[in-house]
């Protein structure tokens, strides 16, 4: 495949399914094969309704989750058949940041203590005399580098705000100096003016440390602050995904124009949200057809019945950091309203 | 100009234990007048939800002092009331929906039997009459199948489901004054949409007053007529959501507006 190699992630048809449970007696497919790409230093912006299946994608790359089919491959190596050291030292150039920083922090460690933990694990730094030293000076580094005072490293989570606590999580992702950060709803929990803050923190440190992101978020707005690629989720399936900008000036899927205009704009002379009808069907029984036709405000006869392939619209010449070679990022969608334009 | 049905004037609220701390609310005066949708908003922290747990009188005493020159809900003075009173106001007069309904709702009781006692509590309806009250409510609150979801438990419910549950359970007495707590922040925004128009209606029809606390300037613009901008405990500015948006007065303000993210659209 041409230019395979310049992406970091390349995630080919993964399908994740969680074996029945307590839950339910059958087994629930979160992920319905899922196709995208992460080039080195790009920001990948995955957006979805809750239970769309964006964070069993995210988590399923680090094999958090059960992965039924598929691949997601890493330098061009397959993690998901990943194993023992191979797996561990892949994953120490794949860092996650969860939500919560008050869950995904211990609040019984110090920060320090929770800095210095991935040194430890991955065994970074050599043993010996000075290395608690030469440890708190690495915590105290990646402090800085996410904006805080060494000062809090001697602090408990509970005594940080919000806001302080997630560039903690972006600390504590960043020491084992990662290729790339997975980023679950990082921001979700935060006011909008600390919420600005870490968009432009992230930006900072892909510009300066050169780390693509896989964002997953269910706020557009965030998204296209900082994202260079979009992909739209819907019940296990990326229904279109193309460059943020296309996307965005142009979203051809339904399900993204209702998720576009969902979005209350900050000003009282434009038109109210509109309302999306019905709920989205649970993915234990997934409608037939397009699994968007149920609720979808403009369908046609097929997509009752027949599962929509993906269209390419065209693609569009961006460049995510302007030394780099600008590379084609394709603008696809999963609807039949795009049929006629297939060749 | 339509008479306030609530007023606070001068309400302050700060930790006892503190003897010189911090004034979690710090003089915070206004009036929500009859019918209209009025936003508090400002960043966590600012006092906007002590401000409304104390017009509710949900402060513990030992812990929090509470001082206002007035509290009134139709010019009945709130704090002069016995808690006995006050469990009859709220609920029938004053109610209010939180951030997170799954800890707003009881997990080992369906929903059915949690909103049919609210029926049955303050509008003495019998067993049957408060079932069909709640069925109608649920449809109007835009549940295709209301008799499924009075069979739930609440975690059965997804959150957008459970927040209309508590918009049903919130309005069941027509009450006089909603106040709702940053109601839609945990949920996706096709959901909030949902959510914030069925309860705007829902005021409407029933002529209830709504404060509703955001931190989200998009919902203020969008369901709300009047604003109340809170920071540090006290009232920054006070303007229609059309003088908000075209000329704010205040810095803290103009930093607010500034700092929502926009969607780029064409």
């Amino acid at each position: 495949m041409r230019g395979a190699d310049r992406n970091l992630l390349s995630v080919r048809g993964l399908v994740v399914r969680y074996p029945a449970g307590v839950q339910s007696n059958a087994p629930l497919t979160a992920v319905r094969g899922v196709d995208l790409d992460i080039p080195q230093e790009g920001i990948y912006g995955l957006v979805g309704e809750s239970g769309s299946g964006k964070s069993s994608l995210a988590h399923a790359i680090l094999q958090l989750n059960p992965v039924a089919a598929g691949q997601a491959l890493w330098h061009g190596q397959d993690l998901v058949s990943m194993k023992g050291s191979q797996l561990r030292s892949a994953r120490k150039k794949i860092q996650l940041v969860f939500q919560d920083p008050l869950a995904s922090l211990s609040p019984r460690r110090s920060i320090l203590q929770t800095l210095v933990e991935p040194l430890d694990h991955f065994g970074i730094g050599q043993a010996g005399t000075g290395k608690a030293g030469r440890r708190e000076e690495q915590a105290s580094a990646a402090l800085e580098t996410v904006g805080l005072s060494p000062d809090l490293r001697h602090r408990y989570p509970s005594e940080l705000s919000g806001g302080q606590r997630q560039r903690v999580a972006l600390a504590r992702a960043l020491i084992t100096e990662p290729e790339l950060i997975i980023a679950d709803e990082p921001v979700s929990s935060l006011d909008v003016s600390v919420q600005a803050r870490i968009i432009e923190l992230i930006l900072e440190l892909r510009e300066k440390l050169g780390i693509a992101f896989l964002f997953v978020s269910h706020d557009l707005a965030v998204v296209g602050q900082l994202a260079d690629t979009v992909g739209v989720m819907y019940l296990g399936k990326i229904v279109e995904q193309g460059a943020a900008e296309d996307v965005f000036a142009r979203p051809a899927h339904p399900y993204t124009r209702a998720l576009l205009a969902a979005v209350p704009v900050p000003d009282p002379d434009h038109p109210r949200p509109e309302v999306l009808k019905g709920e989205p069907p649970s993915p234990l029984t997934p409608p037939s057809g397009c699994v968007f036709h149920k609720r979808c405000p403009e369908p046609i006869t097929p997509c009752s019945t027949v599962v929509p392939t993906e269209t390419s619209l065209g693609g569009r010449n961006f460049s995510t950091v302007e030394t780099r070679d600008s590379q084609i990022t394709d603008h696809r969608v999963r609807c039949h309203l795009w049929d006629s334009t297939k060749n | 100009m339509s008479k306030p049905v609530l007023t606070v004037r001068n309400l302050r609220v700060s930790i006892r234990s503190q003897d010189k701390g911090a004034m979690a609310v710090d003089g915070v005066s206004f009036a929500l007048r009859q019918g209209e949708v009025l936003a508090v908003v400002g960043e966590s922290g600012c006092g906007k939800t002590k401000t409304a747990e104390s017009i509710l009188g949900l402060l513990p005493t030992d812990t929090w002092d509470v001082q206002a020159e007035a509290i009134e809900l139709d010019g009945v003075s709130l704090p002069m009331q016995s808690e006995r009173k006050m469990r009859k106001i709220r609920g029938r007069e004053i109610s209010m929906i939180f951030q997170e309904p799954q800890t707003a709702l009881d997990p080992v009781f369906t929903i059915g039997n949690q909103l049919c006692s609210i029926y049955r509590r303050h509008r003495n309806k019998n067993r049957k009459e408060a079932t069909l009250a709640a069925l109608d409510k649920l449809q109007q609150v835009g549940f295709a199948d209301p008799r499924r979801i009075l069979h739930s438990y609440a975690h059965q419910l997804s959150g957008g489901m459970r927040q209309r549950v508590m918009i049903t359970m919130a309005m069941a007495c027509r009450p006089r004054v909603l106040i709702a707590d940053e109601p839609t922040t945990a949920l996706d925004v096709t959901t909030q949409a949902q959510v914030l128009s069925r309860m705007t209606l829902l005021g409407r029809e029933f002529g209830t007053s709504i404060l509703l606390i955001t931190h989200d300037l998009g919902i203020v613009a969008q369901y709300c007529d009047r604003v109340l901008v809170m920071h540090d405990g006290r009232i920054v500015e006070k303007a229609t959501v059309h003088e908000l948006f075209t000329d704010p007065q205040q810095p803290y303000t103009r930093r607010l507006l500034a700092a929502v993210p926009k969607v780029r659209t064409a």
